[in-house]
């Protein structure tokens, strides 16, 4: 199964940041946008979700897939405890018994269901992030984004928080896209990468990935792809 | 839990200190004016108010005082709400309420009491002002806490799909309380304030004012005083008990805090 692109164009008042753009991605890979700052990858994934409606052209495949995002913030009710944010956007497709459930799975998923009461202010920066996972999990979208979700968290956390991902996404969504500007993210959670620039967006190489999950996790051969992907920038 | 007990004494102990020193520096003025009709002694106040406390017309006016300012707040709060949200809803709409709201919150109380005085029946005239006064400030308020609603998470309510109701109950709701409790507490305020103020002008049967005005033809500064104190202790209270009812509702989102 497939998601197509077909002829799209966007653009923000005056500034083009999509012109007549087509491309294609295919289920159950990682698919990671990797390009600069502004270049158009985020408005893509937009698009290529519903979240914003381009200008001109088509999404094909989409059908009415349900979508988990993992936002670059963490976007959590400030209000509401950490499984009440879970809950919430639970209720719309479950009973509550049901929803329980799924909650305290996907909160134990991420080993923070000692702090289901916890109160978002009382979270660390990765633990607010995991929180985001997991309700990203627990909704269970056909399609996950993930835009920058790892921004200003350190190595170490953030390489956990991957392996979350990479653990557990196969068995819940059929595609996942990944925006990042980072290279050591790109490469160690991406299928395939492709290596954007713009605006207005270009899509520049695709690089295909085939390094074995437990051989990136063991830092192999990520420094080959590191020089390909940077001798393209 | 020990630490948190010494605390809550020594608070006790400086509010009662800082309550007797603003007694001492009244009784002290009294003493050096030395005349009660300026500045009576605290001590015949309370003896005045004690006084009054055993007059059934006390409690007649204390009871319809408070229905004035309710009935006046609730109003506000009402129309103040549903005025907001249909400002929110629509720009126009706000832009052409605006001016309107900055009008009555610069004009003067007393010519909106004068003014009410000829269009009212005295009972009603302070329940009207303290509908108008408190009016401005709650739409002002929730107007803000509408704007300030986080679109991010919005956003992030649409992607998941989740049902209007919830995102009206858990994003905007929460939102905006806050802005909300602020502009009820100063409205309790603002309300007695008020409400007297008409009173005194309108002088219904029963009320607080009536007895101020009175007080001040009869020159009895003792009276006055106490019946001022009355109407702080009211406001007072009245904010306690809206503190209390805020803190329920909210009572599970901040009790971890």
């Amino acid at each position: 199964m497939n998601i197509e692109v077909k002829n799209i164009s966007k653009s923000y008042d005056d500034l083009k940041v999509i012109i007549d753009f087509n491309m294609c991605f295919s289920s159950n890979r990682i698919h990671c946008f990797f390009g600069p700052s502004g270049c158009g990858k985020t408005t893509l994934a937009n698009i290529l979700t519903g979240v914003i409606s381009a200008d001109s052209g088509h999404v094909i495949g989409k059908n009415n897939k349900k979508i988990s995002y993992i936002f670059q913030e963490d976007r959590l009710l400030p209000w509401a405890t950490v499984k009440e944010n879970i809950l919430f956007v639970l209720d719309s497709f479950h009973n509550k018994s049901e929803a329980q459930l799924l909650a305290d799975k996907y909160l134990s998923m991420v080993d923070l269901l000692k702090f289901k009461n916890h109160y978002p202010h009382q979270l660390s920066g990765g633990m607010k992030q995991r929180v985001s996972i997991a309700r990203a999990f627990a909704y269970g979208g056909e399609i996950l984004v993930m835009d920058e979700p790892f921004k200003g968290l350190h190595l170490g956390l953030k390489k956990n928080l991957m392996d979350y991902i990479i653990d557990n996404w196969n068995h819940e969504s059929s595609f996942l896209f990944f925006i990042t500007h980072d290279i050591d993210e790109a490469i160690y959670m991406a299928d395939d990468i492709y290596i954007f620039n713009g605006p207005p967006l270009k899509l520049k190489r695709r690089v295909t990935i085939d390094t074995s999950r437990e051989d990136r996790r063991n830092n192999k051969k990520l420094e080959t792809y590191k020089k390909i992907i940077l001798e393209d920038n | 839990m020990k630490n948190s007990i010494t605390k809550n004494k020594k608070q006790y102990f400086k509010n009662i200190s800082i309550f007797i020193f603003w007694i001492l520096v009244w009784q002290s003025l009294h003493l050096i004016i030395g005349r009660d009709i300026y500045v009576p002694s605290p001590f015949s106040v309370l003896i005045k108010l004690k006084e009054l406390l055993f007059v059934p017309r006390f409690w007649l006016s204390v009871i319809y005082s408070i229905y004035r300012v309710l009935v006046g707040l609730l109003l506000s709060i009402i129309l103040g709400i549903i005025v907001a949200i249909i400002s929110s809803l629509n720009k126009y709409f706000h832009d052409l309420i605006k001016p309107f709201m900055t009008i009555i919150k610069s004009t003067p109380v007393l010519s909106f009491i004068i003014i009410a005085l000829i269009w009212f029946s005295s009972s009603n005239v302070p329940i009207f002002i303290c509908f108008l006064m408190c009016f401005p400030i709650i739409w002002t308020n929730v107007v803000e806490g509408i704007n300030q609603v986080d679109v991010k998470l919005l956003e992030m309510a649409k992607i998941y799909k989740v049902k209007r109701i919830n995102i009206l109950k858990k994003i905007y709701i929460s939102s905006v309380l806050p802005y909300f409790t602020a502009a009820c507490i100063t409205c309790l305020g603002l309300a007695w304030k008020v409400g007297v103020a008409a009173e005194v002008l309108s002088h219904p049967q029963n009320s607080i004012g009536s007895h101020l005005y009175s007080a001040k033809v009869y020159l009895d500064s003792t009276e006055l005083f106490a019946w001022t104190l009355v109407v702080i202790l009211l406001s007072l209270l009245f904010e306690i008990i809206f503190a209390k009812i805020i803190y329920k509702i909210t009572n599970k989102r901040f009790s971890k805090s």
